[in-house]
């Protein structure tokens, strides 16, 4: 279980996120939305440990991010927004070189089953041949080595294909439901937004996105 | 550190030819620049044929001085030969040590001691005689005196018998204890006369400590190739932060180069005749120093292609300045603050201790300490 609670973050004097609070259920697929600037990915930085919060407390399975920040690590699967891969060499061998550094060992066979799971059947093939879809998919498989609690994703299908895009969809629900992750994703789609996740928390003070989701039926936070 | 290693050798399986080329370039250059200095210097000297007719310890000295020569290669042939060969313009000129040399020089002769041919191409034909001449001129010398000093001791110390041979053999002995005929060269108002030193056109080990530079440079482009904005987050949630990745691959590519460094001494042992001189501790502290500087300096370049041009001038400045490849004595006698910029100075001196790699380790542990923008990066 996460727990946000009364999370604040500002840079210098300028607010960026004021008294955020929210759970997160085990099994949970949270979608992040609002406006370019509002501070999602500033949120999702925080969640990862990659950035520390002004005020607030966060808490991850009894473990807190002020003061177990290492072993939270170990439970977090961050997809950053851009591919973050060895374009020179192939799915394979991105895939043994993270796990040689991860948390956990996964031997060669685990880690291909792990590309299946996502369809991502070029296990050989350069990434440089990849195309955006596979390459996403892949950015997406090496943030899973570790076997990762809590997943957060930063538009984790920016600029990539229909078929990619719902058969990363469809394996983030199977995550969720059959491995009871918890999963947070930005994304500016709403119908992904839509399909994809049991809860939305907007952020800012456009009141677009809010209206939008609760017109598709969504149950919305906003901050 | 082995999991560290299995994943540098997938980045080296990927580049293993420039790989092999960078770590090869200062040893395959080094054996390849010296041994062509040395064949052009061969083929330059003059080649001179010598005909010994005479079996004497007096003939035998002449022809050792005139062989030991240098800029002259002397091929010991005959008297017919040499004319066939000089005809041939396969020889510059040719002398000839007549038979009754050491008779000649004792009796005090100064005539036909040595005959010398030449054809119409002979260039070196005037120095080459002259140098002999001298040559000649000292031993004739040298019998004329021991004459006038027996001649001396007979009269004045009729007690003290002194043979010719013993005050041939005592002037050759104090020639060679005093070095007569050494000279040493100094410009005027200089504050003293340089130490003897055996000239050599290229230094083995000067050249390859500036090949080394240009190949370490550029074998450490992987820092720029691998500190990737959109890697580093990745980093957070690994094993390795991405300051001890990069820390513990600098000390992979530290143990791969000197495996190279230990490889080029011996190298230069087998195929240039460099002694095992090299200590060991001195090798490895220039490595620490290049690997750092190295590190530090691919650190502050984004664009590849701007570091490897500044590695090419970074070379060619080092190498200029610390006159590894060009001697700047003079140079560094008028500007002595030189020697301390030089960061090949300690390397070429046998000093194991620099202050370069003092600085540079320095600004590298400053570089690990140092607390990054993002909360991430430890």
């Amino acid at each position: 279980m996460l727990h946000i609670n009364n999370l604040s973050k500002k840079f210098g004097k300028k607010p960026i996120l004021q008294s955020i609070s929210f759970s997160v259920r085990q099994g949970e697929i949270i979608g992040l939305v609002g406006e370019n600037g509002a501070g999602k990915s500033t949120l999702l930085n925080i969640l990862a440990t990659i950035q520390k919060p002004s005020d607030g407390n966060i808490s991850l399975n009894e473990l807190t991010y002020e003061k177990d920040r290492k072993d939270i690590r170990k439970q977090i699967g961050f997809v950053p927004q851009d591919i973050a891969i060895w374009d020179e060499f192939t799915v394979e061998e991105n895939m043994i070189f993270f796990e040689k550094l991860a948390w956990r060992r996964k031997d060669k066979s685990e880690l291909k089953q792990l590309c299946l799971d996502m369809e991502l059947n070029k296990w050989g093939e350069p990434v440089k041949r990849l195309s955006g879809g596979m390459k996403r998919k892949l950015n997406l498989a090496i943030s899973l080595i570790h076997d990762p609690e809590l997943l957060l994703l930063d538009e984790p299908t920016v600029g990539i294909d229909l078929k990619s895009r719902k058969e990363i969809g469809n394996y983030l629900k199977r995550q969720a439901f059959h491995q009871k992750k918890l999963i947070i994703y930005t994304s500016h789609d709403m119908d992904e937004i839509n399909n994809l996740c049991d809860r939305v928390i907007c952020i800012g003070d456009d009141p677009f996105y809010k209206n939008l989701l609760m017109d598709m039926g969504k149950d919305v936070i906003s901050f | 550190m082995m999991n560290v290693l299995k994943t540098r050798l997938i980045h080296w399986r990927k580049q293993v030819f420039p790989l092999l080329f960078w770590l090869l370039l200062p040893i395959i250059a080094v054996i390849l620049l010296i041994q062509a200095a040395n064949a052009i210097q061969a083929d330059s000297k003059v080649p001179v044929g010598l005909v010994v007719e005479e079996n004497t310890q007096f003939a035998k000295d002449l022809a050792a001085s005139i062989k030991q020569t240098p800029f002259i290669r002397v091929y010991e042939t005959t008297e017919e030969d040499a004319k066939l060969k000089l005809e041939q313009h396969e020889l510059d000129s040719a002398f000839v040590i007549k038979e009754g040399y050491e008779d000649n020089v004792r009796k005090g002769s100064r005539n036909r001691l040595v005959t010398s041919y030449k054809s119409d191409l002979s260039f070196a034909y005037t120095p080459v005689s002259e140098m002999i001449i001298s040559y000649v001129q000292q031993d004739t010398g040298r019998s004329k005196a021991a004459h006038t000093v027996k001649a001396l001791s007979d009269n004045y110390s009729p007690d003290q018998q002194w043979s010719w041979e013993e005050v041939v053999t005592k002037s050759k002995e104090v020639e060679a204890e005093e070095s007569l005929l050494h000279t040493t060269f100094t410009f005027a108002d200089s504050a003293k006369e340089d130490e003897e030193n055996e000239i050599t056109i290229l230094n083995t080990w000067g050249l390859w400590a500036v090949f080394s530079i240009l190949s370490t440079l550029l074998l450490f482009d992987w820092v720029i190739r691998e500190n990737r904005k959109s890697l580093i987050p990745r980093f957070t949630f690994i094993r390795f932060s991405y300051k001890n990745y990069f820390v513990l691959n600098t000390l992979l590519y530290t143990i791969l180069l000197f495996l190279f460094d230990l490889a080029a001494v011996i190298s230069f042992n087998l195929f240039l005749n460099e002694p095992f001189a090299m200590n060991i501790w001195v090798l490895l502290t220039y490595r620490l120093m290049l690997n750092a500087g190295a590190f530090l300096l691919a650190l502050c370049f984004n664009n590849i292609y701007l570091f490897y041009s500044a590695s090419f001038a970074l070379t060619l400045f080092f190498g200029i300045l610390s006159g590894a490849v060009i001697p700047i004595e003079g140079l560094t006698q008028r500007f002595q603050w030189l020697e301390y910029v030089n960061p090949l100075d300690a390397f070429l001196s046998g000093r194991n201790s620099s202050l370069w790699l003092a600085v540079l380790l320095f600004i590298f542990a400053l570089w690990y300490v140092r607390k990054e923008k993002s909360d991430a990066s430890h």
